[in-house]
C-alpha cells in the first residue's frame, strides 16, 4: 500500500506520503552510514565516564539530523517524525550516546513558534506534575521550581520547559547556565545516560510559546514518548540481531545453541515482542505532529506506542539475556548497553501504566459501544 | 567502527518480519460505514452473549444476504462470481463483521481460503461451476487437513487417493472438521503416492462433495459445548478426475499456501473481542486497576489491528505474508487468551451470575484454549518464526 489517502475527516495522512518518502530514504542512508561509523564503544564509555562526545556530536549536527524537523530558515528539512524515523530508531539501533531526538523536538517546538533554533543540544522537561511554576510579570518572566531525571541537562546549553500550572503547551525556553539562578546535579540512568536535577531559582526565561499543538495535551511528554517508542524499537531489534546471531555461533552439546528448540521459540518471541513494538511506534511517528502537519489520532498513537513498546522491553531483554547466557551478564559484553537502555526507557516520558492508566480510563468512559470506534479512528471522543 | 557485534548488521536486516503500517483509503472508510449501517440494522436485537460465539455461529440466511451486497468473494475475478475490490476493501469488511460479533461461520473458510484454493489451482470448469456459489454465500467449504494420528504433523497424512480409470478413490478420515455437517464441499488432503525422499512428496488436494456415497459425518461436541468441529469418514468415496485440485503431488505446497490465507486474517486476534466490551462495560472509571488493566488491553488491540492491517496491506501489494502472519496470530492468540485471565483479574468471584459479563466471560474461557491450537499451534507458528530468523 503506497500513496494513502486521506481518511474521511482527516487532514493529512496519517503515514507518509510521496515526497516523505524520498527524504525518509535519503536520511536512512547517511544514519546507516554515520551511525554505523562514528557510534563506537569509545564514545559510550566517555559518555558512561561523565563526559561529552563532542566530536560525535560535530558529525551528527552536521549531518543536518539534529535540525532536521526545524523550519528551511532554521536550518532544518521541514522533516515529519516519519521522515525523521530512521534517526528516531537508529538511536535505539546504535544506542546513541547523544541528547539528539530531545534536540530534534526542542527544535522542531521552537521553529513552528517562529523562533530561531539555538546550537547545541536542547535538554526537554517535560509535563511531570508538580515541576516548574513561572513567576513574574509576563516581561520578565522567570521559572522556579525542580525537575528530576532530565536527560543530558548537564551537557545542554538550553532547556525546552513545559510549565505545568500554565495551561497545556505552554512551554519555556531556558539557557542552562546561569550562575546562581540554575543548578543542575549530576545523576544517571541504569545505562549510564545522564539523568540531571534541575532546580530553577528565579531563572530567566528568553522565550515563552503557548499551546504550539493542538492534536497534543501535553506536547513535550508526548513527543519525547514517540521518540522513546522509536528508539525502544531500535534497541529491541538490535537485540534480535545480536542473539540470533549468538544462537547460531554459540556450539553446546556439539551443535549451535540455536538448532534447540526452546532457544528457537524464545528468539520467536522476541522477533514477536520486537515487531509489535515497531509497528506501534511507526505509527505514532506516522501521526505525530510536525511542521510538515498533523493527524488527529495522533495523541491515541502516542499512548498506544509507549505503551506496548515500554512492555515489549520488559518481554525481550531478559530473553535476550537468557540467549547469552553468562556472557552477556558480563560488563565487557555490549549487550548490556541495549537492555539496560530498555529498562531505563520504558520509564521515562510514562511508563507503561502511566499510559496504560490513560488509555484505559477513556476506554472506559467511552465503554463497549466506542471501543472498536476507536480503534479504527485511533481516538477516543467521536463515533 | 561499529564492534562486532552489530557488523554488518543494519535496522531492517531482518526484513521478512516487518510489517510496515498501511492506512486505509477513502474508499475504504466509506465502504467501512456501509457495513456498519449494515449491521446495525441486521444484528439489531442480536444479544451480547450471541456475538461473544459469533465465531462458531453459522446463519445461512446471513451469509446471503453478505453475498447479496457483494462481500464475498470481494477481490475474486468477475469471472467466478467476485468482485474485483482491493485487498484492503476486503480487509475493512471483514474486521467489522468480526468487531460486531457477526454470525460468520457458514461462509467464512469458503471466502478465506477455499475459493482463493479453487480460483488459483483447480481446473477453470470446476472453478467458474463452484466459486460463483461461494460469492453468493450459498456454498460452504470446510477443510480437510487434520487427522487423528496427523495434527501439527501435516505430511503424515493417511487418507489417500487410489488413481482409477477416469478419477480417484478415496478412502482415509480427516478429524477436527470445523463446520463438516453444514459444508457443502471439503477440499481435502490425500496421499497419491508413497513417501518419497522428501515426506512432503506424494500429497494431493481435492474437491469434495459432502453429499458423495461413502462419505460420512460424526459430530464431536467441544468443550464450550457446541457442535463445531466433527470427525468425517471417506469409504471408497469416488471422485471424477476434474476433482483433482491442482498438480498432483503438489498438495504440501498449495495447502501451505491456503494456511497462510488462513492464518493472515484479523479473526487471530478478533474472536474474543466481546468479553473486552463486556469488561469495559462492568468496569468503573474510578477503579484504577481496572483502567491500567483494561488500558494494556487497549494497546495491544491497537497495535494488533496495526499489525494485522500490514498484512492486508503485504496481500495486496503481493509481498508474502507468511512470516508476518504467522506472528500476528501468535500474539492474537496471546492477546485472546489473556482476556479471560483480566477478567478473573478484575471481577473473578464477584460477576452477578446470568449477567452478560459472566456468560461472555464464561463462554471464552472454555473457548480461550483453542485460539493457540487451530490453524497452526503456537508451537508449530514460533518454528516458522524461527525458521525466519534463520535458525533452522
Amino acid at each position: 500500500m503506497t500513496a494513502a489517502a486521506v481518511p474521511p475527516g482527516e487532514s493529512r495522512p496519517a503515514q507518509h506520503d510521496a515526497r516523505d518518502d524520498s527524504l525518509r530514504a535519503a536520511i536512512e542512508r547517511s544514519v546507516q552510514r554515520i551511525f554505523a561509523e562514528q557510534v563506537d564503544a569509545a564514545a559510550r564509555a566517555a559518555v558512561e565516564r561523565g563526559e561529552w562526545p563532542q566530536r560525535l556530536w560535530r558529525v551528527i549536527a552536521d549531518a543536518g539530523f539534529a535540525a532536521a524537523p526545524a523550519r528551511a530558515a532554521h536550518g532544518g528539512v521541514e522533516a515529519s517524525w516519519a521522515d525523521a524515523w530512521p534517526i528516531l530508531h537508529g538511536i535505539g539501533f546504535w544506542q546513541l550516546p547523544l541528547p539528539l531526538a530531545e534536540t530534534m523536538i526542542g527544535a522542531m517546538l521552537l521553529s513552528m513558534a517562529g523562533a530561531a533554533v539555538p546550537e547545541g543540544p536542547i535538554a526537554l522537561v517535560d509535563e511531570a506534575p508538580g515541576s516548574v511554576r513561572l513567576d513574574g510579570v509576563p516581561a520578565a518572566a522567570v521559572l522556579n521550581g525542580q525537575a528530576s531525571r532530565v536527560p543530558w541537562a548537564r551537557h545542554c546549553d538550553w532547556a525546552l520547559v513545559s510549565i505545568g500550572d500554565a495551561g497545556p503547551g505552554s512551554l519555556a525556553l531556558v539557557e542552562l547556565k546561569q550562575d546562581g539562578r540554575v543548578r543542575v546535579v549530576a545523576g544517571a540512568n541504569l545505562a549510564g545516560e545522564p539523568r540531571d536535577e534541575v532546580v530553577f531559582h528565579d531563572a530567566r526565561c528568553a522565550l515563552r510559546i503557548e499551546y504550539p499543538l493542538p492534536a497534543l495535551d501535553a506536547p513535550v511528554r508526548q513527543l519525547a514518548a514517540m521518540a522513546r517508542s522509536a528508539a525502544i524499537a531500535g534497541a529491541l531489534e538490535s537485540l534480535l540481531a545480536q542473539s540470533v546471531r549468538y544462537a547460531r555461533e554459540r556450539v553446546q552439546f556439539g551443535r549451535p545453541i540455536g538448532s534447540f528448540q526452546a532457544i528457537q521459540h524464545a528468539l520467536a518471541l522476541l522477533a514477536g515482542e520486537t515487531v509489535a513494538a515497531r509497528t506501534a511506534a511507526l505509527v505514532a511517528a506516522g501521526s505525530a505532529p510536525s511542521i510538515a502537519g498533523a493527524a488527529p489520532g495522533a495523541a491515541f498513537d502516542i499512548a498506544v506506542a509507549k505503551l506496548r513498546c515500554s512492555e515489549a522491553a520488559s518481554r525481550g531483554a531478559p530473553i535476550a539475556h537468557q540467549v547469552h547466557g553468562a556472557i552477556g551478564f558480563t560488563r565487557e559484553h555490549p549487550l548490556h548497553r541495549a537492555t539496560c537502555r530498555l529498562w531505563s526507557w520504558r520509564d521515562e516520558y510514562g511508563s507503561d501504566a502511566h499510559w496504560a492508566e490513560r488509555l484505559g480510563g477513556e476506554a472506559i468512559r467511552e465503554g463497549s459501544g466506542g471501543f472498536w470506534p476507536a480503534v479504527t479512528r485511533r481516538r477516543f471522543g467521536e463515533r | 567502527m561499529t564492534e562486532g557485534w552489530l557488523a554488518g548488521h543494519v535496522p531492517g536486516a531482518l526484513k521478512g518480519l516487518h510489517v510496515d503500517p498501511c492506512v486505509p483509503d477513502a474508499a475504504c472508510e466509506n465502504l467501512r460505514a456501509e457495513v456498519r449501517e449494515f449491521l446495525a440494522d441486521a444484528l439489531s436485537g442480536y444479544p451480547a452473549a450471541a456475538r461473544a460465539r459469533h465465531w462458531s455461529a453459522a446463519d445461512p440466511a446471513f451469509s446471503r444476504r453478505l453475498g447479496e451486497r457483494g462481500w464475498i468473494g470481494m477481490t475474486w475475478p468477475r469471472r467466478f462470481g467476485g468482485h474485483e475490490r482491493s485487498q484492503l476493501e476486503r480487509y475493512v469488511v471483514i474486521e467489522e463483521l468480526l468487531a460486531a460479533g457477526a454470525p460468520v461461520a457458514a461462509h467464512w473458510t469458503a471466502d478465506r481460503q477455499s475459493g482463493p484454493l479453487l480460483i488459483r489451482y483447480a481446473r477453470e470448469t470446476l472453478a467458474a461451476r463452484i466459486v460463483p456459489g461461494i460469492a453468493r454465500g450459498e456454498t460452504f467449504f470446510c477443510i480437510g487437513l487434520s487427522e487423528s494420528d496427523t495434527g501439527s504433523d501435516l505430511a503424515s497424512v493417511r487418507t489417500r487417493a487410489t488413481k482409477t480409470d477416469g478419477g480417484w478413490l478415496l478412502d482415509g478420515a480427516k478429524l477436527w472438521t470445523t463446520g463438516a455437517h453444514r459444508a457443502h464441499y471439503m477440499i481435502a488432503l490425500a496421499r497419491t503416492a508413497p513417501r518419497g525422499e522428501s515426506r512432503h512428496a506424494g500429497l494431493s488436494q481435492f474437491l469434495v462433495d459432502m453429499k458423495a456415497p461413502g462419505v460420512t459425518v460424526r459430530p464431536i461436541r467441544n468443550q464450550a459445548d457446541e457442535h463445531d468441529f466433527n470427525e468425517v469418514g471417506f469409504e471408497r468415496v469416488e471422485l471424477p478426475d476434474e476433482c483433482l485440485v491442482g498438480a498432483e503431488g503438489e498438495g504440501w505446497a498449495q495447502a501451505a499456501t491456503e494456511l497462510a490465507f488462513e492464518r493472515s486474517g484479523p479473526e487471530r486476534y478478533l474472536s474474543g473481542m466481546r468479553l473486552m466490551l463486556e469488561m469495559l462495560d462492568a468496569a468503573s472509571i474510578g477503579d484504577a486497576r481496572a483502567r491500567v488493566a483494561l488500558g494494556r488491553l487497549v494497546a495491544h488491540y491497537a497495535t494488533l489491528r496495526q499489525m494485522s492491517l500490514g498484512v492486508a496491506g503485504l496481500l495486496a501489494r503481493g509481498d508474502d505474508p507468511g512470516l508476518a502472519a504467522a506472528i500476528v496470530k501468535d500474539l492474537g492468540a496471546t492477546l485472546e487468551q489473556s482476556l479471560p485471565e483480566v477478567a478473573h483479574e478484575l471481577f473473578g468471584g464477584a460477576m452477578p451470575a446470568g449477567s452478560t459479563l459472566a456468560e461472555v466471560a464464561d463462554y471464552v474461557t472454555r473457548a480461550a484454549p483453542s485460539f493457540s491450537l487451530r490453524g497452526g499451534t503456537r508451537e508449530i507458528l514460533r518454528g516458522i518464526v524461527a525458521r525466519g530468523l534463520g535458525l533452522r
